[in-house]
């Protein structure tokens, strides 16, 4: 284990409420690795996140002594497994305080819940010349789909712009709304820039013209408590392997109304009520949207993970990374040849900068001899980096077990890497 | 026989060295690189080499059935492997440039540094090799 695991050197970064960093990081195993001799720092979360104990252990409890089918033999290996993997359904709605488990969706990740949207949501209800509204910082994950479906059906897709801190322009978007829109998908945090994108104002404006409202949770689900009903949001998506579970598992959460009026997205097995050849009939929502052997071990990871989160709380995590987040941006900006992009007021803890003279590439190599792991790149977001006038950005996306002396490790790795390609 | 002689040049210098020292070296060719200018005129689409995370560029020459390659790249790492991998390989032959593999490669020694950029020099060789075969499709077709 390294020396930063050790609970004394980490006390001081307590916040009010007792959050205890040290105690968190001694739950992710992968944080006492060492690469190129150094402690690793991880501030890569935002790409994926480390996996706690707790979600390690149940995966493999299920691999090693309760695996089997779900939904299907009377025997007790499939109805226990049935009960847990259901289980994790409603764990999923009280996370986003849905209303009903049958509001939660489960999918492979955010991207197959947004196109299962387009392909059943959008088929049905858009017809040529209606509009889709997304933001100019969107992932591509809620581009492309909405693309597809633009080229399949000649419907326009709108990008409401943003300013040049990374926050919505709310008038534009609203004048938007006003060209035909039949449906607004939209990040609720930016991957890259790290803002928060209004979302009450989003789908109230939304609403006042009965047009339904999708938010891509991906991020704002793992810095911010996130509640559907108080958002009144018609779609909501993330995906859980930044939520500190596994890969493979995404949700979507639909109001019941519109899950119900929608057709299937796969045909298959556990999605069909009653099959003959000439005709088969399909199951409510939302068995209807899953065909086919679900994530069984992952589903019971992300609901591990989400209750792992849970113990701790996310008043008590979005507080600590906030002052991370703090922190992180007082020691970038004092640097002289750093460009931060983003600095909206509503931000999660997501930092995307180049050092000036000095291609990204370069630096994160720099970073990486140091231990710290950054992305570097476009982020999947092309469009935004374009209109940051740049071919891509470092980002550093801290999460719950990174720390403020992993910061200053980080921009000492800046200064070497300003020594030796400044 | 190849003549490997700058490969082999490198190969014994980066095995002096433990793993920051390589990493200072290859940023030291990558600067030493820029001293020697890459025509402007070939830094574009067709000469980019696509896939990579920084912008790669590579020219190719052929002169007495030899092939003859030149890099660049808008990063300094990058630039400074681009370029062993073009000076290393330069002068052989379109067979002998056939049989370098990724056992060339490895015999660097960078993989410690990130597997990623050896993966990376792996489809600059392999692009290299395209680049050679193209050109002596294109002579044998004049």
């Amino acid at each position: 284990m390294n020396d930063i695991n050790q609970t004394s050197h980490l006390t001081c970064y307590n916040v009010e409420g007792g959050f205890d960093v040290g105690r968190v990081r001694q739950d992710f195993p992968i944080l006492g690795r060492q690469i190129h001799g150094k402690p690793l720092v991880y501030f890569d979360s935002g790409a994926s996140a480390q996996k706690p104990r707790s979600v390690i252990d149940a995966m493999t409890e299920v691999l090693e002594a309760q695996y089997t089918n779900v939904h299907r033999g009377a025997h007790y290996l499939s109805q226990t497994l049935t009960d847990r993997y259901e289980g994790v359904r409603g764990t999923i709605a009280r996370l986003l305080n849905a209303p009903h488990e049958d509001n939660v969706v489960i999918t492979r990740n955010a991207t197959e819940s947004i196109n299962l949207v387009a392909a059943t949501y959008g088929r049905t209800n858009l017809r040529a010349g209606d509009g889709i509204v997304i933001s100019a910082m969107e992932h591509h994950a809620n581009i492309v789909p909405w693309q597809l479906l633009r080229d399949e059906l000649g419907i326009d897709l709108q990008v409401a712009p943003i300013d040049d801190r990374g926050v919505l322009d709310l008038d534009a978007y609203s004048t938007l709304l006003d060209q035909g829109t039949k449906l607004v998908a939209m990040t609720h945090c930016s991957n890259v820039l790290g803002s928060f994108t209004p979302a009450k104002d989003i789908i109230r404006l939304a609403h006042e013209r009965g047009i339904p409202v999708l938010l891509d949770g991906s991020q704002a689900v793992v810095h911010s408590a996130i509640d559907v009903q108080d958002l009144d949001v018609d779609f909501y998506v993330f995906t859980g392997h930044k939520l500190y579970g596994p890969t493979a598992i995404g949700v979507l959460y639909g109001k019941a109304d519109l899950l119900a009026k929608m057709p299937p997205y796969q045909g298959g097995g556990e999605m069909i009520d009653v099959v003959t050849f000439e005709k088969t009939t399909f199951k409510e929502p939302p068995y209807r949207f899953e065909a086919g052997t679900p994530p069984i071990v992952e589903a019971i990871g992300l609901g591990t993970a989400i209750d792992y989160v849970a113990s701790i709380g996310m008043d008590k995590i979005s507080k600590y990374e906030q002052a991370l987040l703090a922190y992180a941006t007082e020691r970038l900006l004092a640097m002289p040849d750093i460009r931060l992009f983003g600095t909206a007021p509503e931000k999660a803890a997501i930092l995307s900068f180049i050092q000036e003279g000095i291609h990204p590439f370069d630096t994160a190599a720099t970073l990486d001899r140091f231990g710290v792991a950054v992305r570097v790149g476009q982020h999947c977001a092309e469009p935004l980096m374009a209109r940051l006038g740049v071919d891509g950005t470092l980002r550093a996306s801290l999460a719950m077990y990174n720390t403020m002396d992993e910061i200053d490790i980080m921009i000492e790795a800046l200064e070497r890497a300003r020594k030796l390609f400044g | 026989m190849a003549d490997l002689s700058q490969y082999q040049e490198y190969v014994e210098a980066l095995d002096l060295l433990d793993e920051e020292g390589r990493f200072e070296y290859i940023i030291d060719i990558g600067k030493r690189a820029d001293k020697i200018p890459f025509p402007a005129d070939c830094m574009d689409d067709d000469h980019m080499m696509h896939g990579c995370m920084s912008k790669v560029w590579i020219i190719h020459e052929i002169e007495s059935d030899r092939h003859y390659f030149r890099g660049q790249s808008d990063a300094i790492i990058v630039k400074g492997l681009v370029t062993m991998m073009t000076t290393s390989f330069s002068g052989l032959t379109i067979s002998e440039l056939g049989l370098l593999t990724l056992d060339h490669v490895r015999g660097l020694n960078l993989g410690a540094l990130t597997m990623q950029r050896q993966v990376g020099m792996m489809a600059m060789l392999k692009h290299m090799q395209k680049l050679s075969r193209q050109a002596d499709l294109a002579a044998a077709g004049d």
